[in-house]
């Protein structure tokens, strides 16, 4: 089941080339967009299963994204991240349909699980959806 | 497959056999015994014999039949009954949403009429004033997209998405979340979680919107140098159960029964859509589970959540 | 001709009050606002009035309440009614307490003012007959 597609989208580079670079020596096939209106374009082109996305990001922030990916496809299930937890954000995120939402650093291994749990959730609803 | 389980056992039998089959059986079997009995004992005995086994036919499956039709009408009902629920609440929920609107367009009304009066006038207006009535329009119109934002979301019908969860792991995670918040107040938060806790069949993410809700109502809710305590439990009948209890203000009395209702909010204007809990309740409502709340006033709230370890796979 | 009518605006939305008491002010009427059921008693117990506009949605004292409280100790004002959404069903509620006329919510000006002189008329007939 790690046969998924994943797109991380946050501004920080050095995060977020980290978490590609451990991803990919794990055989997790996976891209990076720095900003929202990035992620959008590559989620048109794309089939992502699951999207890692962080809340705050100059320009259009996490929400805003979370908003716009879940207009243009709806059973991509997405991650939140957060350098610092915002309650709001994430009752926010979530009542917008988000998959989890969780604060920054995170173990490998618990963003693995939670991806896995993401996938699992997407394909029960590709199957639903049939 | 459907597993039905009824309360009768005996009736579990019937249905397990075919019911019409256990009703001859059931008959057969009293011929067989009441007829050579009844010729030993004379002709009239055996008519009697004969009769008896006729009636215990005719009332057996007259009572199977009935059975059958009262729990049909009985599950008619209950789709009846939930239906008409949801279009009470429906209902209530389309009142609640048109005064949450109109106000806002109330205001904007008033602002424009009042910027259309101050351009009447022979000197120009007030810049200041202007600006401000603008703003104020602006300021409207995102509470008013807010609303119809978060009533889509209340008001989409989306069947739980049902894995295996780990309900602890999400109690762990949520209060995470809130950790900062409630060492800034100073508040105490407890968790004690079954060690054993069965996984469940849910929603996560709906399970998480609960509880981070609820967690995020206790904190408000609570003083600083407060407690809140989550608990979760093992619960009979093959549930679990989830708790929040905080020390914080309490609800009053004459609200208790509202609480769950959409729109209610006792926050000042603007301060919260009043949707929190009603969501919280819809999900938990879908999720097969119930939530209940007592409070005292001064003392504190305690929000219990029960949930079925498996669902139905309707999703009830 | 007789005076102006002393109005007492009852509502919990702020900015909605104030715009109204100014706009009111504006076309010379003598207005005083409460942001709640009990600061309008509070109100009444003070100074008389002839015409209170009452919200029907406030949280704490609601507007059944607020206006089955005033018509029992202060009788002597017409009281308009203001809401968002008048169902059947709490229309009647409000006309069996006591309430003369509804302004459903946005309403332009001169319907506020119409409906604040209907309601003066009344009492003034409702006193030349006692």
């Amino acid at each position: 089941m790690d046969k998924f597609k994943i797109l991380i989208v946050d501004d920080e580079n050095d995060f977020r080339e980290t978490i590609i670079k451990r991803l990919r020596a794990r055989k997790i096939d996976i891209e990076g967009a720095d900003c929202g209106p990035k992620a959008l374009e590559m989620v048109d082109a794309q089939d992502f299963d699951v999207i890692v996305l962080d809340v705050k990001m100059p320009g259009m922030d996490g929400i805003e994204t979370l908003r716009q990916i879940k207009l243009k496809k709806p059973l991509v299930e997405v991650i939140m991240l957060t350098g610092h937890a915002s309650v709001e954000s994430g009752i926010q995120g979530m009542q917008l349909g988000a998959f989890d939402y969780v604060m920054k650093p995170v173990a490998l291994d618990d963003l693995m699980d939670k991806l896995r749990q993401a996938y699992e959730r997407r394909v029960i609803q590709l199957e639903y959806n049939k | 497959m459907e597993k039905k389980s009824h309360t009768s056992p005996l009736l579990n039998l019937f249905h397990d056999l075919g019911g019409n089959l256990a009703v001859y059986g059931t008959a057969l079997g009293l011929v067989i015994l009441a007829v050579p009995l009844g010729l030993r004992a004379g002709p009239m005995y055996a008519l009697a014999a004969g009769l008896l086994a006729a009636l215990s036919l005719v009332t057996v499956g007259r009572v199977l039949r009935q059975k059958d039709t009262a729990l049909r009408q009985k599950e008619l009902s209950d789709e009846q009954l939930l239906q008409s629920q949801k279009l009470a609440s429906i209902g209530e929920l389309s009142a609640g949403i048109a005064h949450e609107i109109n106000n806002p367009l109330a205001i904007i009304r008033q602002e424009a009429e009042w910027l259309l009066q101050l351009y009447k006038k022979d000197s120009p207006p007030d810049a200041q004033e202007t600006q401000s009535g603008l703003a104020e329009i602006v300021n409207q119109v995102d509470r008013a997209r807010e609303i119809t934002h978060n009533l889509l979301n209340f008001a989409r019908r989306s069947q739980p998405v049902v894995q295996g969860v780990e309900l602890n792991r999400i109690i762990l995670d949520m209060t995470s979340l809130v950790e900062k918040a409630a060492q800034q107040k100073n508040i105490n938060l407890v968790k004690r979680l079954a060690p054993d806790l069965p996984l469940i069949e849910s929603d996560a993410p709906l399970l998480r919107q609960v509880i981070l809700n609820l967690l995020n109502n206790a904190i408000q809710a609570t003083g600083k140098g407060g407690t809140i305590t989550v608990v979760s439990e093992a619960a009979d009948h093959r549930q679990v159960m989830v708790q929040v209890n905080d020390t914080g203000v309490g609800i009053p009395k004459e609200h208790l029964s509202q609480i769950f209702d959409p729109f209610f909010t006792t926050k000042p204007q603007g301060k919260g859509t009043g949707l929190g809990l009603s969501i919280c309740h819809g999900i938990i409502e879908r999720l097969g589970g119930k939530i209940i709340v007592t409070s005292v006033e001064g003392q504190g709230s305690s929000f219990v959540i029960r949930l079925p370890q498996a669902l139905d796979r309707r999703g009830r | 001709m007789a005076a102006l009518p002393k109005i007492l605006l009852v509502d919990d939305e702020e900015r909605f009050r104030n715009n109204l008491k100014k706009m009111l002010a504006a076309e010379g009427f003598e207005v005083a606002a409460a942001g709640s059921g009990a600061a309008a008693l509070e109100e009444l117990a003070l100074k008389p009035y002839d015409v209170i506009l009452l919200d029907m949605r406030m949280p704490g004292m609601d507007g059944l309440a607020t206006l089955a409280a005033i018509k029992e100790r202060h009788p002597d004002p017409e009281v308009i009614v203001l809401t968002g959404h008048a169902s059947v069903d709490a229309a009647r509620e409000i006309i069996r307490l006591g309430a003369v006329e509804f302004l459903l919510k946005p309403c332009p000006l001169e319907e506020v003012i119409a409906k604040i002189e209907t309601a003066y008329d009344r009492k003034l007939a409702r006193q030349e007959k006692s």
